[in-house]
């Protein structure tokens, strides 16, 4: 419980700098761009320090329960846009961007049940350890989807600016169409072979575990066949990132539709369906990484 | 203490008058030096550019030179009759001179209004002026506030953004387009006049190919050797159209020369890879349907010209904004210069009416006590000396401190100090 109201100090933080970030709307004044990224800013060291009191306490990186990897996703992501802010040139408005899948991210961890967690933190062994890099690459391939999402979100509004002929003196100035492509292109490349080599791993555990008579996850199992359709998402949208002809709109609309994809499997498959993966049946899960006091 | 500005801009005088007056180059310090020989104990400061000629003058009311006296300085400095300039001189005194300095550093009262050449223009005339030893209390003042005025101006209205001419907007849709131009193919198409306009505002960005392209490849051959690109033979269009990441179209064609599909093709070619299009041709070099093509970004002159027109447009609406600014910051500026004076006033009434109190206490000791030898004298005189001096140590500080902060504790202070020593008002 008080985790989560901690997660508020810096939720909130993150909120304020999101407002002074819309405020170039109505505000010219350079104060507010250096009160947006100092909240942010400030957010993210709270962020920094609370995960790594998690972490300390845990004495395991925090990515054991949905709660916690939504937290460390989150805070990739901030940190990802202060640097991205940071190297932009000012009027750009990546926070705009950013901050609110940040602040959606904490607030579905919020929400999440507490006990919900991955079944690896239960093994022990080589398991265990095995069950860590699983969940450690599929959250980094998270984290690059949801940068690929967010590029492609700036190239689509910009795009549409520039065909509209839409000036933006006083809109919320975007990185140019070479920048968001650029972004989305590396992302794309990053997520495939992290998703693909942690989705490998969750089937090797889980043959593994079935072998030994331990059987965690049917092959029919919602979460299953989710993931694969995942993998099958991402297999194409990287193809079609590389095919000239599907450059532009099409290729961002459709890391739009593999960022939902992403959510539905890492979260909603969970939520929604009937599966056997961890979290569905977390509230039964008993002991694990449950650190909060 | 009295201030005036006197000159001429593009408002009052035309370029001939305002040539005539201009105090260019080392003009400008024999000007400042030639003023104070004239007028000692003025400050000055010229404001001298293209489209204003300005002195700025502040010092005694008694001491303070009229406009005729400086009008006659004027014709005789630069050699001119006085006729030749007199009705085109606009003066404005005390407030109104200060109001004046902080819009013309704002911009406001510039030819392009927003544009931001003159705030430099302005800190180069002050530093002039700080040079020659022409700039006083006042003119620091007002020069340094005007300064900080103009950048806040600028910052809070905007009034600076937001390009004014169609080959400056085609820069900025440019960057909209690509972050980066090292590795990118511009073509031109057409050598004219446009053409040479467009290409002086891209050769910033450091493109890192150039092409021209003409159907008189003589025309050609000349515009790229004087960017440093490459001549093509215009029915090499095609090739070249692949090959550029920026297209700018200025030729006087009747008709379009790159159809809907012929860029469709060359898209194609290109592998899809983003390119920009800035027609600037009338009628169109380019079919209007090619902006439907993902990944080709067309621009025609009335997309830049109806962006530079919503920029001026926005640059008119801050001026509203820009003026409030102006308004308030004058009378802050006033009320500081008012305050410091009344300050330095104060302290120089408290110097003399404690040294007067000293001397009349000393003459009366003196002659009550005849027989005091001069040694003994003199060491009193000194003992009394002292004792003011350590007596007026932390008022003088603390008002010289006051004079400094124009807001309710530094008033309140000077105002004590008066009536503690029984000082008068503006004295």
């Amino acid at each position: 419980m008080i985790d989560r109201l901690s997660v508020l100090c810096f939720a909130g933080t993150y909120g304020l700098a999101l407002a002074a970030d819309l405020a170039r709307l109505i505000l010219r004044v350079p104060v507010r761009w250096h009160a947006a990224v100092g909240l942010a800013a400030l957010g993210w060291v709270v962020h920094t320090a609370f995960l790594a009191n998690l972490a300390w306490r845990a004495g395991q990186v925090p990515i054991g329960t949905v709660f916690h990897s939504l937290l460390v996703l989150a805070w990739i992501l901030s940190g990802i846009g202060l640097y991205l802010t940071f190297r932009a040139p000012k009027p750009s408005a990546i926070g705009v961007f950013v901050l609110p899948l940040v602040l959606a991210l904490l607030a579905t961890a919020v929400a999440m049940p507490a006990e919900a967690r991955a079944d690896w933190t239960r093994l022990g062994g080589w398991e265990t350890v095995w069950g860590t890099i699983h969940g450690l690459l599929l959250l980094l391939g998270a984290v690059s989807t949801c940068v690929a999402f967010l590029a492609g979100l700036m190239y689509l509004a910009q795009a549409d600016r520039l065909k509209r002929k839409r000036p933006q003196r006083f809109g919320i100035a975007l990185p140019s169409l070479e920048q968001s492509e650029r972004w989305n292109r590396a992302a794309i490349t990053l997520a495939f072979p992290m998703l693909t080599a942690g989705l490998a791993i969750g089937i090797a555990l889980n043959a593994g575990s079935r072998r030994e008579g331990r059987a965690v996850l049917d092959w029919s199992d919602p979460k299953v066949i989710s993931a694969a359709g995942l993998w099958v998402v991402f297999a194409a949208l990287l193809h079609v990132r590389y095919r000239p002809e599907w450059r532009g709109k099409r290729v961002m609309l459709l890391t739009v539709l593999a960022f939902a994809f992403m959510l539905f499997t890492l979260l909603g498959v969970d939520l929604l369906l009937p599966t056997a993966h961890g979290v569905a049946r977390g509230a039964g899960g008993g002991q694990g990484l449950e650190v909060s006091p | 203490m009295k201030l005036m500005a006197l000159g001429v801009d593009h408002h009052s005088a035309p370029q001939a008058v305002r040539e005539a007056l201009a105090f260019d180059g080392p003009k400008r310090g024999e000007g400042l030096r030639a003023m104070k020989a004239r007028f000692p104990d003025i400050e000055f400061v010229v404001l001298s550019t293209c489209n204003r000629v300005e002195l700025y003058v502040a010092g005694d009311p008694e001491l303070m030179p009229q406009v005729g006296d400086l009008t006659q300085f004027l014709a005789e400095f630069h050699g001119i009759a006085v006729d030749r300039f007199a009705t085109h001189l606009v003066d404005y005194h005390d407030e109104e001179a200060i109001e004046h300095a902080f819009r013309v550093t704002s911009s406001i009262e510039s030819l392009v209004i927003g544009e931001g050449q003159i705030q430099g223009q302005v800190k180069e005339a002050y530093e002039a002026a700080k040079e020659a030893g022409t700039v006083g209390p006042i003119l620091h003042e007002v020069f340094q506030q005007a300064a900080r005025v103009g950048k806040r101006v600028r910052e809070a209205t905007g009034m600076d953004r937001g390009r004014l001419s169609i080959a400056s907007v085609a820069v900025d849709v440019a960057r909209r387009v690509f972050d980066h131009f090292q590795d990118k193919t511009v073509l031109v198409i057409g050598a004219g006049k446009m053409a040479e306009l467009t290409l002086r505002h891209l050769d910033p960005l450091k493109p890192g190919r150039l092409l021209v392209t003409n159907r008189s490849f003589d025309r050609a051959r000349d515009t790229a050797a004087s960017w440093g690109g490459e001549p093509l033979p215009f029915d090499e269009l095609y090739q070249a159209l692949v090959q550029a990441d920026v297209v700018v179209s200025t030729t006087a064609s009747a008709e379009p020369i790159v159809s809907y599909d012929l860029y469709a093709r060359v898209l194609k070619a290109r592998r899809y890879r983003l390119s920009l299009i800035l027609d600037i041709a009338v009628p169109r070099d380019f079919d209007p349907r090619i902006n439907e093509l993902e990944m080709a970004n067309l621009y025609s002159v009335d997309d830049l010209q109806a962006e530079a027109d919503a920029n001026r447009k926005g640059r008119l609406r801050a001026v509203e904004t820009a003026s409030a600014i102006v308004s308030e910051e004058t009378a802050a500026c006033v009320e500081a210069i008012r305050h410091r004076h009344h300050a330095g006033s104060i302290l120089r009434q408290l110097g003399d009416y404690s040294d007067a109190v000293r001397v009349r206490e000393l003459d009366r000791l003196f002659a009550s006590r005849p027989n005091l030898d001069e040694s003994d004298r003199k060491a009193i005189a000194q003992t009394l000396h002292r004792f003011q001096n350590q007596l007026l140590h932390h008022p003088r500080t603390a008002l010289r401190s006051a004079s400094t902060v124009s807001d309710g504790s530094g008033r309140s202070l000077i105002d004590a100090v008066r009536h503690l020593f029984g000082l008068r008002e503006g004295a």
